[in-house]
């Protein structure tokens, strides 16, 4: 079975964020990192090409001046190649456009299972893995936290608020697992050094043959139009026992309303 | 001159970085309170970090090790300083440099379980009458054919109780003192040989510091290690390498990780209406521990470099155990101070920064002992030592020939 992952490189989000004044977009000029909401799909997808017992896992991703480092990570964990587009006319892309250019690649590499997040760290609009299921014409399953595979079926629990829904559906199909469904591996020593020599195909949007008026900033139907600084976070309160604490902590819930 | 750190090795570090805080760093505090690392808990960390490739990195690939170079293991070892000294000798491994020196059949026996985390070794060289004069030991190895008879004590010897052999420095030669000396490799289970008390000591909790006694301890031939004669010789460079990574690397990764935890307590904690990191005395605590951190981890990166190129690199390590070890002092003491009482509370790993790094000024050869190595080769060597062109030559001052007494 072969599995292609979307994996998104984004900033550091250790390191403090900066907005391009005159777009109001991350600056992604940095050297970019693998996201670790993506981290969940490529463990998925190893345990499945696992399960399976045979196939392999493919990444593909979009980021600007040719960013590897975070498929390299995903690469040492054992995914065997990589698919990157990265073009300057991309730049602006909106998520739809994200979405065109994502399905694109991931329709050269046939897969019968697409993995993505549920939602990126830096973006999180959780919008884009559905418009690349709807681009493919794929059926599309979102919140996964369990996932199998039989035959010619995906079968998901499916997150809710309440609990999970069964959800089976054919495949190929595009599947987006939530943070926490498995426990991402670390790339060992050996993973780490195959990586290097694992194969990235880095294409454009001409080798893609998108119309480059489709994506970028010129295809964008969304624009930022202000970006306001949220709110500081209260200090909270520090309860010291003095033989009272849960009387003061059930009074507080209370004053939340929660009790 | 590149700085720049591959990409291989930044993933190799980020691994470590991980697993030294997912898997290590929430046992720090229970084998710190306990005084022990419970037996199945060092078994599961061994066996994680074995299967992700990350057990005995620093021994080459011939030997089944990661066969990392110098500057690969210092960057790795620094990582290590970000959490205690026996979670490292348990999950990463300890094997020794000086065990290179074997021959294959001793590889075969020796080395390679070392390597595979089968077996441990510990080194052990100081006595209670010999600690910095390495050469002034009295453990004697008489000839009797067709092996040796091993008679003598050892005492600080780490890790003692876990390993299961000893390199052992005894004399073979008498007369000949430092090239009278030879290494051995000695069973725990060989008769004659008993473990004495653990030595308690201020910090490095965890792992044990033992007195050793060997009484009549017989060994064949096959138990030597290296050429006779040469065991002084191999201690002086081959646990360079040790102290480079152990002490050296990991120093600085210990003081790193303690203005960290500084630095963001600097900026957190208020007094007086505003950030402590906004006094300046604050800031000159947090101002000399990045410029020591950053000093002591170039001069160490140095030091590998010198040993990648294959040259003899022992001044270099000798300048990195004190500046290294030093920092960390300097470091972690500002440290507590930034914390205030919280810094001598142990509530906070703080203090036990504070009390691990103590030791790494005395061990692996005190300060005081690398400063005289330092000195005498400056004497000796001259500018090869410091010039940045290695030459100097500079035309002595008028007044140098009264200075040196030759005067008219
Ligand atoms: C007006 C506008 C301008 C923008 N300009 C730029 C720009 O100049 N440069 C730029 O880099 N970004 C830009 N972006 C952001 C960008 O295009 C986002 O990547 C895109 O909107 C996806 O949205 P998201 O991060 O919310 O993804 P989500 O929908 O939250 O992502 C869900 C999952 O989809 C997959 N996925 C999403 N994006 C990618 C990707 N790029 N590669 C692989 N997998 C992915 C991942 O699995 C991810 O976890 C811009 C966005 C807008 C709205
Ligand atoms: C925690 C710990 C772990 C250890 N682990 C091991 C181990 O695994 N294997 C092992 O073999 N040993 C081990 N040791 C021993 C360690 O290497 C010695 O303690 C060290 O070499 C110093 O020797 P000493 O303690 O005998 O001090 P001494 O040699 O007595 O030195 C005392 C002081 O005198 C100074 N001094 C000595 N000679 C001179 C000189 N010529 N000029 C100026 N000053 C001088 C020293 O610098 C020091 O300040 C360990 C020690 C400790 C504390």
């Amino acid at each position: 079975m072969n599995v292609v992952v979307c994996v998104k490189q984004i900033p550091d989000p250790a390191a403090p964020p900066s907005l391009d004044p005159a777009t109001n977009t991350l600056n992604r000029s940095g050297k970019l990192i693998l996201d670790d909401s993506d981290a969940y799909g490529v463990e998925m997808a190893l345990q499945l090409v696992d399960a399976a017992g045979g196939g392999e896992v493919t990444l593909v991703s979009m980021a600007p001046n040719g960013e590897v480092s975070g498929l390299r990570t995903a690469l040492a964990m054992g995914a065997a190649k990589a698919i990157l587009v990265s073009d300057d006319v991309l730049v602006g892309s909106d998520a739809l456009g994200t979405a065109k250019v994502l399905a694109a690649a991931i329709r050269r590499a046939a897969p019968d299972l697409v993995l993505a997040a549920t939602e990126s760290t830096d973006g999180y609009t959780g919008t884009t893995p559905v418009q690349v299921a709807e681009l493919l014409g794929f059926p599309s399953v979102t919140f996964a936290k369990k996932v199998e595979v039989s035959g010619s079926t995906v079968k998901v629990q499916r997150q809710t608020e309440a609990g999970f829904d069964e959800v089976e559906s054919p495949l190929p199909a595009v599947v987006t697992v939530t943070a926490g469904v498995v426990e991402p591996r670390y790339p060992s020593f050996k993973g780490i050094m195959a990586a290097k020599s694992k194969p990235v195909e880095t294409l454009t949007v001409a080798d893609l043959g998108i119309d480059p008026s489709e994506v970028g900033a010129t295809g964008a139907r969304q624009a930022i139009t202000s970006v306001t600084a949220a709110e500081a976070r209260q200090s909270g309160e520090i309860v010291v026992d003095e033989g009272d604490a849960h009387e003061r902590i059930i009074q507080f819930l209370e004053q939340l309303k929660v009790l | 001159m590149d700085f720049t750190v591959s990409e291989e090795m930044t993933a190799l570090l980020e691994t470590v970085r991980r697993f030294i805080a997912a898997e290590l760093a929430p046992l720090e505090h229970e084998v710190e309170e306990r005084g022990v690392l419970a037996p199945e808990v060092a078994r599961t960390i061994f066996e994680k970090s074995r299967a992700l490739g990350l057990y005995a990195m620093n021994v080459p690939g011939r030997f089944g090790g990661g066969g990392l170079s110098a500057v690969e293991t210092v960057m790795v070892e620094e990582q290590f300083g970000h959490t205690t000294d026996i979670l490292v000798r348990r999950a990463f491994g300890n094997v020794y440099e000086v065990l290179f020196a074997a021959d294959a059949a001793q590889t075969e026996r020796w080395l390679l379980p070392c390597v595979r985390g089968e077996r441990t070794a510990s080194i052990a060289i100081t006595e209670p009458d010999a600690g910095s004069d390495a050469a002034g030991i009295t453990t004697r190895a008489e000839r009797v054919a067709p092996g040796w008879r091993i008679n003598g004590a050892k005492h600080f010897i780490s890790d003692a109780a876990f390993s299961d052999f000893f390199v052992v420095s005894a004399v073979t030669d008498p007369p000949k003192r430092s090239r009278g000396i030879s290494l051995f490799l000695v069973d725990k289970a060989a008769p004659g040989v008993t473990i004495g008390r653990d030595q308690p000591m201020m910090g490095l909790r965890g792992t044990s510091h033992h007195e050793l006694f060997f009484d009549g301890v017989e060994v064949g031939d096959e138990h030597l290690l290296g050429e006779e004669g040469t065991g002084y010789a191999q201690v002086l460079a081959t646990l360079g390498r040790v102290r480079l990574a152990q002490v050296g690397a990991r120093s600085v990764g210990k003081a790193s990780h303690v203005l960290d935890l500084m630095t963001r307590h600097a900026a957190a904690r208020r007094q007086f209406g505003q950030a402590i990191g906004e006094f300046q005395m604050v800031q000159q605590l947090l101002a000399d521990s990045v410029i020591d951190v950053n000093a002591a981890r170039l001069l160490v990166l140095r030091a590998a470099w010198e040993l990648d190129a294959g040259r003899d690199a022992r001044d270099w390590i000798a300048m990195v155990k004190v500046h290294a070890s030093e920092a960390l002092g300097r470091v972690v003491d500002r440290a507590v101070q930034v914390f205030g009482g919280m810094g001598y509370c142990k509530d906070l790993s703080i203090e036990r920064y504070y009390r691990d790094a103590r030791v790494a000024r005395i061990y692996d050869g005190a300060s005081e002992i690398h400063r005289m190595v330092v000195a005498r080769d400056a004497l000796r060597s001259g500018a090869a030592l410091f010039d940045s062109m290695g030459s100097g030559g500079w035309a002595p001052e008028p007044h140098a020939a009264t200075a040196r007494g030759g005067g008219r």
